[in-house]
């Protein structure tokens, strides 16, 4: 189960697990936003390649239009993945 | 040991979690162990799916605990062989304008296993991987 949510225009809520099955979804819903956003991994379970491409490519591309882009509330086994990633010290996590 | 096979379509992801979950209650395996074995087996099993086309076969999935160690195997027929062992990695290093596309997946297996190993045979490629439980 996957499910992403735009809140008040500025904070997407993540909720589930997004895999591979999942990533193109999330892509559609972060690329039709244009504004600082916060990203809310409080409900998120689990992560894979296939998402952490989706959140590169979404942090990418609000940053380039000089907007802000962090990620909240991970779990540690999350935050562990962008550590892996090389992405804990990029993309600010809070 | 179980094993079972997956058809070759990204939405077997789904079922392989099943499958893993069910190995984890029926061993005693805290979700720990599901979260880090799903990626694992995610991230080869969509890599094949991915790149090994000229296959139409079923892939493999076998799960065994070894003592304190969690053994996962993949196998995927009638393929060309791809040596993951031998395969480049991702720029995780670089600025992240500067990184190109693909390699994450396996960057992150090998992050997280203690021991993979590769074998083609018969154009069947067996990957192993091997972690240690958490308790």
């Amino acid at each position: 189960m996957f499910e992403i949510a735009v809140v008040d225009g500025g904070i997407v809520k993540l909720t589930g697990r997004l895999d591979a099955s999942q990533a193109d979804r999330a892509q559609l819903v972060f690329r039709g936003l244009a504004r600082p956003l916060t990203v809310d991994f409080s409900d998120l379970d689990y992560i894979s390649s296939a998402g952490i491409g989706v959140i590169i490519e979404a942090y990418k591309r609000i940053t380039d239009q000089g907007h802000s882009f962090r990620l909240v509330r991970l779990n540690p086994r999350i935050r562990a993945v962008f550590g892996y990633a090389g992405l804990d010290k990029v993309i600010p996590i809070e | 040991m179980v094993e079972r096979k997956f058809s070759r379509a990204i939405h077997s992801i789904e079922h392989i979690f099943e499958f893993v979950s069910g190995f984890m209650a029926a061993n005693g395996l805290s979700q720990e162990n599901s979260f880090y074995a799903d990626l694992v087996i995610e991230e080869l099993f969509t890599n094949m799916v991915k790149y090994s086309k000229e296959s139409t076969q079923d892939i493999a999935v076998r799960l065994e605990r070894d003592g304190d160690n969690l053994i996962v195997t993949l196998r995927d027929f009638d393929v060309d062989a791809f040596d993951v062992t031998r395969a480049g990695d991702a720029n995780v290093h670089r600025p992240i304008a500067e990184r190109r596309r693909g390699g994450l997946g396996l960057h992150l297996v090998r992050q997280m296993v203690d021991r993979i190993d590769y074998r083609y045979e018969d154009r069947t490629s067996t990957i192993t991987v091997t972690r240690k439980l958490e308790r």
